[in-house]
């Protein structure tokens, strides 16, 4: 029993609903009220981090014994979420235990949650002019349900706050999108998510009614799914073929929330119709769903039936979207356009990681999450502030030499781009590198596809930082002669910045400090689904192997 | 037993239905009995009939409440049968019947208000009892109980052509349903020599072709009160040639009798090899098509009553496949049940806040009518959103109970039938289309373009009926197993 899990979902929720309820008459003090709920909800993550890299693992380690791959190390269960629904299927009642906690993974997601969430609202208070105090509410609302996906440890609880996520977003989109059109934006969301996430319960039930075929009761919990799992893995039964629904059916609802590349329109339009601030809270953490789902329910609960059916299509389909979002990035002139474009570039990597199935792919493609969340909420909130000063950005005028009115930003953005085309030092670098590396141990062609991106990648960074920020001296004219004038960052706008900056430079130079917190759990993984990969994969290892022979 | 201790115990348990025929009767002579004084207010005539008819609804409440529930040997009682689906189908009618007296408050027709209310609560008696038959005849009572009502109230709520079109078309198609139906039975009938269905249901395994073909026409019959696909084709008409409330009636109460008397009929698990073979996959194919065309044409249409129509048939597609789940052995009729539960709820409430802008004077016909409308009367709109979510099945409503039991129940039998794999991916692809449709209504509540709807009126019982619906359609969330 652990306190700081409800917590964590409940202070930010109950703050949204005291917002909510005490009206627009308080302006001032219901944001900063909003601001301290962020600051108690990011302490809290913090907090929960320190709890899970202190805890002992709870595994035995003996071998032959099959031990579950998901293992929280903190948890909250108690016998009030005891689930009962009033039918009975296949004669048993339904009656399933939910229950929360917190491993490696989810406490890094957690930690991204807290941090972004809480520098977004923060942000929030200088970029938002109407209804500022609901506008915080909503996003209160998403970072509590954002909480209750990565901390629920079952498929159901974890699928009311997958889907839950949508309501507040949809309305931040719907109802604070500044950009071409964000009602039918927020339609295409809508739309575009529920498509993946309907067809996704099918798949989800059936895991859940899949230990029946053992004889044993239907369950959601994820560390007892994942045992079954293990064992069905262990004693060689080979999980039937209906089992292939189910994980197609996953991987729909998950691709389409990473913006896997036919499904990724919604992306792009989402991004650009919705305010910078709001979009940077959707590319940073909600982006991720759709890995922290594949890490968390494909992998450990389908391994089989993952490697044989779609690893392979799915790896392609991450190579694929690495080179077209940065070649698209690259033609493109809206600046929203472009870090959209570039955001599903870089997601790509993840994939690549998380579909070569071994350890370094698991562990980089974890890493990576945290860092493409760090960078891409960085870049949305410099391109916020930037189009705050001079109205929507277009890269289409050249010169116009931002870096001489705003050095402060010029530096940061600079900084950013860099992390983001992966400088060795910074995080982007660690996180791509394992990722590939991994890869490489599977399939090379794929990992040769991928480093164009990273090229193509430093190119569009370099780009945008060119046509801004350089070109020319002195204060700018614009078209009708006159000055443009504009203020630096003040230190409410560069404080996240820097904030999230120094992270960023910490997790590169001491990557293995930040990966100790869950490496174990990406290990543990790993050495479930290695083996089942290089059953399917017949060639794998066959490249690290001559590599590393003289 | 003897057949005067079984007649105690039926009248006993049919206490709440008796209390409300006689209540519905008595409301209809009154407007007889009672001389049209000149002086008297509409608005006061308007609440004694309401008022009346609501003691009439909760005397008969009160009544099932105080005699408890049936014990297991009185249960089988000849011509009727007091279990837990009787039970079930009582409180839904029962629950539907408030929302709707409420409604009907201020929308009720200015100069039928008796014939009005005494209908409405006939048929609130009649499902109870369709529900509590086992037997055909007592069924088919039950039936002709419910249908003989509505023609009458969808000739008295409009007077215009349109509602001249809607009662003709549905009395039409009513009495055909209604032959299919006794033709069906009456195969039933010569086959086992019985009308009982405990023995009807007994020789399920005998006779092969006859009985299915006798179930069959039977489901053609009741496929017309649940509006299920090739019997479909009355409801965009009848629903927009009616008043608010009796849009809302028809979309909820004819379905409960339809599934209910489904459930009765075939029952649960008791369907042989033979039968089940012919029956599952017409059931099957009539989800899918129902599924299929009631969200395609809802999505084509402009006009909120005729989408409604539509998305109320796209329901009946989802409803079948529990079913069919139901007999399969899959799973229990709780999942119909709460998906009924919820689908009052969430569609009475939808057509309540609709009632509060017709009572108000304005339109509601079209999509547009309801631009901008949060900005005009926010309760109601809160009230529509809630409604709105909870038919699109999104998480904080018990629409998405609803929907996730049909999809477990669906999904359960994977491994002896593939196609139940394909039932729940269809399911899944209609719902997606469906929230489109619901996302339209939704977005254009909040647009910000001038509004049409009026302003000022506040009508409590209306108010109270949406407040109920949305209130209920949250706590079901946190609370499924009271659903």
């Amino acid at each position: 029993m652990n306190l700081m899990i409800p917590l964590l979902i409940l202070v930010p929720l109950a703050s949204a609903l005291v917002i909510f309820f005490s009206g627009p008459r308080a302006n001032k003090g219901l944001v900063a009220f909003g601001i301290l709920a962020a600051l108690l909800t990011m302490l809290l993550s913090i907090g929960l981090c320190f709890q899970v890299y202190q805890a002992p693992s709870s595994l035995t380690g003996v071998p032959g014994v099959v031990e579950p791959t998901i293992e929280p190390k903190v948890t909250f269960v108690s016998e009030t979420l005891r689930f009962v629904l009033p039918i009975s299927v296949g004669g048993h009642p339904i009656d399933w235990q939910l229950s929360f906690g917190a491993d490696g993974i989810s406490a890094l997601m957690v930690l991204l949650t807290g941090i972004i969430g809480f520098f977004t609202i923060w942000l929030a208070q200088s970029q938002i002019k109407n209804r500022i105090e609901t506008y915080i509410a909503l996003l209160l609302v998403t970072i509590s349900m954002l909480m209750g996906v990565f901390l629920s440890t079952d498929l159901v609880s974890f699928y009311i706050y997958f889907e839950a996520v949508l309501i507040p977003l949809i309305l931040l989109i719907h109802g604070w999108g500044d950009g071409k059109n964000p009602q039918a934006a927020s339609k295409r969301f809508l739309l575009f998510t529920l498509a993946g996430s309907i067809p996704m319960v099918v798949g989800l039930i059936s895991l859940a009614m899949s230990p029946q075929v053992h004889g044993q009761p239907s369950t959601v919990s994820f560390s007892e799914l994942s045992r079954i799992a293990s064992q069905a893995v262990a004693s060689g039964i080979p999980i039937g073929s209906k089992d292939s629904w189910a994980v197609w059916l996953l991987l729909l609802g998950f691709g389409i929330k990473l913006a896997i590349l036919p499904l990724h329109t919604w992306l792009p339009m989402t991004y650009a119709a919705a305010h910078p601030n709001t979009t940077s809270l959707i590319a940073s953490v909600v982006a991720k769903l759709g890995l922290y789902g594949i890490l968390r329910i494909v992998i450990p609960l389908t391994p089989v039936a993952l490697s044989i059916e779609a690893q392979m299509v799915i790896g392609t389909l991450g190579a694929i979207v690495i080179v077209y979002g940065a070649l698209i990035a690259l033609s493109k002139d809206n600046l929203r356009e472009v870090l959209a474009f570039s955001s599903l570039s870089h997601v790509g990597f993840i994939t690549l990681g998380l579909m070569s199935l071994t350890r370094e792919g698991l562990g980089g493609a974890a890493l990576q999450m945290f860092n493409h969340g760090l960078i891409t909420a960085a870049m949305f909130w410099i391109l916020s502030m930037l189009e705050q000063r001079h109205g929507p950005i277009s890269l289409k005028s050249q010169d116009r030499g931002l870096a001489a009115q705003y050095p402060k930003l010029a530096v940061l953005l600079v900084f950013f781009t860099l992390a983001g085309a992966g400088l060795p030092g910074l995080n982007g670098f660690v996180g791509e590198l394992l990722t590939m590396s991994g890869m490489m141990r599977v399939c090379g062609t794929l990992v040769a596809i991928a480093v164009l991106g990273t090229v193509l990648g430093a190119w569009y960074g370099l780009r945008i930082v060119q046509r801004l920020l350089f070109g020319s001296d002195g204060p700018r004219i614009d078209a009708h002669g006159r000055a443009l004038a504009g203020t630096d960052l003040q230190w409410k706008e560069w404080l996240p910045l820097v904030c999230v900056g120094l992270l960023c430079l910490y997790i590169g130079l001491f990557p293995m400090r930040t990966m100790k917190l869950f490496q174990p759990d990406t290990d543990r993984l790993a050495r479930l689904v290695e083996p089942v990969s290089k059953q399917t994969h017949r060639d794998m290892d066959t490249l690290a192997v001559q590599s590393t022979n003289p | 037993m003897d057949l005067i201790q079984i007649t105690k115990a039926t009248v006993g348990h049919l206490t709440p239905e008796i209390v409300l025929l006689i209540g519905g009767t008595l409301i209809m002579c009154a407007s007889v009995l009672t001389r049209k004084s000149e002086r008297e207010d509409l608005h006061v005539e308007r609440s004694n009939y309401a008022f009346v008819s609501l003691i009439c609804l909760l005397v008969a409440m009160a009544t099932r409440y105080w005699q408890g529930v049936p014990t297991v040997i009185q249960t089988d009682l000849g011509a009727f049968r007091f279990d837990a689906s009787a039970l079930a189908a009582e409180r839904l009618t029962f629950l539907g019947g408030l929302i709707l007296i409420l409604m009907s408050w201020s929308t009720a027709p200015k100069g039928r208000l008796a014939e009005y209310y005494g209908c409405l609560l006939i048929i609130l008696a009649a499902i109870p009892i369709v529900g509590a038959s086992n037997d055909l005849v007592t069924m088919f009572l039950g039936l002709e109980l419910v249908s003989i009502p509505t023609y009458i109230l969808l000739g008295i709520v409009k007077t215009d052509n349109s509602g001249a079109e809607a009662s003709l078309k549905y009395f039409l198609l009513s009495a055909f349903a209604s032959c299919f139906f006794l033709l069906g039975v009456s195969y039933l009938y010569g086959f086992c020599g019985s009308t009982n269905l405990a023995v009807i249901q007994a020789s399920f395994g005998e006779g092969k072709r006859l009985m299915a073909l006798g179930l069959l026409l039977a489901i053609c019959g009741l496929s017309f009160r649940i509006t299920a696909v090739p019997f479909h084709f009355y409801a965009p008409d009848v629903f927009e040639g009616t008043s608010v409330t009796m849009a809302g009636a028809m979309s909820y109460l004819p379905k409960v009798a339809g599934f209910v008397a489904l459930i009765r009929l075939i029952g649960t698990g008791t369907l042989s090899a033979g039968s089940s073979s012919v029956v599952i996959p017409v059931l099957l194919g009539c989800a899918a098509l129902t599924m299929c065309v009631g969200n395609i044409l809802a999505v084509a249409q402009n006009n909120l009553r005729r989408m409604m129509a539509y998305s109320s048939v796209a329901h009946t597609g989802y409803l079948l496949l529990a079913f069919v789940a139901l007999i399969r052995q899959d799973a229990s009729p709780g999942v119909m049940f709460s998906y009924l539960a919820a689908y009052a709820a969430m569609t009475l409430g939808l057509f309540a806040c609709l009632g509060e802008i017709e009572a108000a004077g304005g339109k509601s016909h079209l999509i547009g009518d309801l631009a901008g409308m949060f900005h005009r009367r926010p309760a109601a709109s809160i009230g529509l959103t809630v409604a709105l979510i909870s038919l699109i099945g999104l998480p904080l409503t018990a629409g998405f109970w609803a929907k996730f039991m049909v999809f477990v129940g669906t999904v359960a039998d994977r491994r002896v039938d593939s196609m139940s794999m394909l039932m729940g991916a269809l399911m899944a692809i209609n719902a997606v289309i469906a929230a489109g449709y619901y996302w339209r209504i939704l977005s254009t509540l909040y647009s910000k373009n001038e509004s049409n709807v009026p302003l000022r009126v506040f009508r409590p019982s209306l108010f109270f009926a949406y407040t109920i619906c949305t209130v209920l359609t949250i706590l079901w969330f946190f609370v499924p197993s009271a659903m």
